[in-house]
């Protein structure tokens, strides 16, 4: 996956986040009856739903917009999201499948050093900010990708962008700058 | 000249002139002396003039009162740290900066003290004076992450860019609040202070060696640096039998629960040092380790030396003693096995980290593992070097991955079967609500 060293890096997309709307008005009382799994929180105005087959939570709000987190990979939230559509049309309610977007994506990598965090941080002024009191990450923020990765000094990345291919090339991105800033493992 | 066939309407004569009376402008009959019609005594404009009143009788513009008081309060703050004249003004003139900006100016005070406080934090960063943000946000007596927002909405507005902070620089005006000198103790437990810095600082340094500050919050480290050095300095019974509240109380300073666990992890660090000291005969525990801090202290870069040699040919002796062909697997966390994995201690630093980074930043590394099994080396570092942080030598085990999800393309037919088991029967949901009602029901009745 990476050109620029010999072994792969492992990156590992932790959770998808998806939303799509039914294009109808949805009853939250009657899914709340009907459907098992299912929590209803009428303070907030939503339901929250859970798949077990693709381990995904879905919120659904009355207006029919349903947001679907959980998931590990960008077909398996859209497969996640079909099933709580078909659910909903099996409940009664006249749904269509209509303008499934992934949102976010969160993955994890692991360098195989780790990183020196000052000087990380003093060689992309102002692209990356830390500040040791408040967080122990570094965090690098690459505008046009969107993408936000925290970088801790033990090598290890989390990287969130808008999809899995952005989150690859982030990675790809930061790799070099992380090298050069690497900690020797012992003293 | 008046206009042609006017007439005065008291004479009928036509002899009307222009007789303006000052500024205002009149038609007078010659003949009988009547007004036949006047102009506009002042030509005010209508619905006020253009510029309004305030704006004509200013003078200059003042900073409002808020701002003053802010003001105020900045120069309390820098009173209380005793910092340099320079520092102040730099942080007034941020401050009178910020205060004007849209994202700041009409925050609620409390923040605009917070503010005020960044200000003086800033300062002191560019120009080389070392304070915490914990120190800050002490004075303001505010919540430690309302600071960070707010240098942080701070920074990106005024576009600074601040160095950061050491430990070690901090850990000099950290150890001035412990009062612990002669004048305010008995003399058996009283410590000069700069003896204390001086160890304490050495302890610090020697935990940054060691991994045990790289992510953690400053302040429980200085306190157990500080305690570690005021045992070691004179390790009589009475001293080494008080315990972190009662030096805390009587340093009067906040005891911090993470410094317990600090505590701990120094004196580990100092046991695996301690070991390689040749004239030490019994061994070395974490009981009677402070008693040998200032010997190591003082070699300690001779012992770090030692301690890895041994480490490595201990290593190196363990893997010439394996079989040959382990299996190497990429993918190990996979393999299921029966050796104790340690769970990932909750230390505060932790519980920040966002929660599913947390279970999956430490790669699974088997750790006390009897069976030989070649992993990986990149995630297994914990085990090899003999100083890792402690949250990869204690890893989290990683959730194993379901295998049927892999080929999953989205677009799959999905089956009634699958639906109807997310679905109540008639027959389910009518019992589900009576239940509800009945719950319903007996809570209204017990209230």
């Amino acid at each position: 996956m990476d050109s620029s060293n010999d072994e792969a890096l492992d990156i590992i997309v932790t959770n998808v986040v998806a939303t799509f709307r039914t294009r109808c008005h949805l009853n939250l009382r009657t899914i709340a009856l009907e459907g098992t799994n299912v929590i209803y929180k009428p303070e907030v105005g939503k339901v929250l739903m859970k798949l077990r087959k693709p381990m995904i939570t879905a919120s659904i709000w009355s207006s029919g917009k349903i947001i679907c987190t959980g998931a590990t990979s960008e077909d398996e939230a859209k497969l996640g999201a079909r099933r709580l559509a078909r659910c909903l049309q099996k409940l009664g309610f006249k749904v269509r499948f209509s303008a499934f977007k992934v949102v976010n994506v969160l993955a994890v990598c692991s360098m195989p050093f780790a990183v020196h965090l000052i000087d990380f941080t003093k060689n992309n002024r102002p692209i990356a900010s830390y500040e040791p009191e408040l967080h122990p990450a570094a965090t690098y923020r690459i505008k046009n990708l969107k993408a936000t990765i925290q970088v801790f000094s033990t090598g290890s990345l989390t990287v969130t962008g808008p999809n899995v291919q952005n989150v690859a090339t982030a990675v790809e991105q930061v790799y070099p700058l992380l090298f050069e800033c690497q900690k020797p493992l012992h003293k | 000249m008046s206009p042609p066939g006017l007439r005065c309407p008291g004479c009928g004569s036509s002899n009307i002139v222009d007789d303006d009376l000052y500024c205002q402008s009149q038609l007078v009959c010659a003949d009988c002396g009547s007004v036949v019609s006047e102009g506009l005594l002042a030509s005010d404009p209508v619905g006020g003039s253009d510029v309004s009143y305030s704006r004509t009788t200013a003078v200059a513009k003042k900073p409002c009162t808020n701002q003053i008081k802010g003001l105020q309060r900045l120069k309390a703050i820098c009173r209380t740290l005793r910092v340099h004249r320079e520092i102040e003004d730099l942080s007034q003139t941020y401050y009178n900066q910020a205060y004007q900006h849209e994202s700041f100016i009409k925050v609620s005070l409390q923040k605009k003290e917070v503010l005020a406080g960044c200000c003086v934090l800033v300062s002191c960063r560019l120009l080389n004076w070392p304070i915490s943000m914990g120190t800050i946000s002490c004075l303001l007596d505010a919540d430690p992450m309302v600071v960070g927002v707010v240098y942080q909405a701070m920074i990106k507005v005024l576009n600074i860019t601040a160095p950061i902070v050491n430990v070690t620089d901090v850990m000099e005006a950290h150890s001035q609040e412990y009062k612990i000198s002669s004048s305010h103790v008995p003399e058996e437990l009283a410590e000069n202070s700069k003896d204390l810095t001086k160890r304490a600082v050495a302890l610090v340094e020697l935990a940054a060696d060691s991994w045990i500050v790289t992510g953690r919050k400053p302040i429980p480290i200085m306190m157990a640096a500080v305690y570690l050095a005021w045992q070691s300095l004179k390790p009589t019974k009475q001293r080494l039998k008080l315990t972190l509240d009662k030096f805390c109380q009587m340093a009067k300073v906040n005891k911090h629960r993470p410094a317990m666990k600090r505590i701990a992890e120094m004196k580990e660090v100092l046991c695996k040092l301690g070991k390689e000291i040749p004239w030490v005969r019994e061994a070395v525990t974490p009981d009677n380790v402070v008693q040998q801090v200032e010997d190591i202290l003082q070699h300690r870069y001779a012992l770090l030396r030692r301690a890895l040699r041994t480490h490595e040919e201990a290593l190196l002796e363990q893997e010439a003693s394996s079989e040959a062909p382990t299996q190497i697997s990429e993918l190990s966390e996979k393999i299921p096995n029966s050796s104790s994995v340690e769970p990932c201690e909750p230390d505060a630093k932790m519980a920040e980290e966002p929660g599913d980074e947390d279970n999956n930043q430490c790669v699974m590394s088997e750790f006390h593992s009897d069976t030989q099994k070649n992993q990986d080396p990149t995630p297994n570092w914990g085990k090899r070097e003999l100083f890792a942080p402690p949250c990869v030598i204690h890893a989290k085990k990683r959730r194993v991955e379901q295998p049927e999800l892999r080929d999953v393309t989205g677009d799959e037919e999905i089956s009634d079967s699958e639906i109807e088991s997310y679905i109540r029967t008639p027959r389910e949901a009518r019992d589900f609500a009576l239940t509800q009602k009945k719950l319903a029901k007996g809570e209204i009745e017990k209230s």
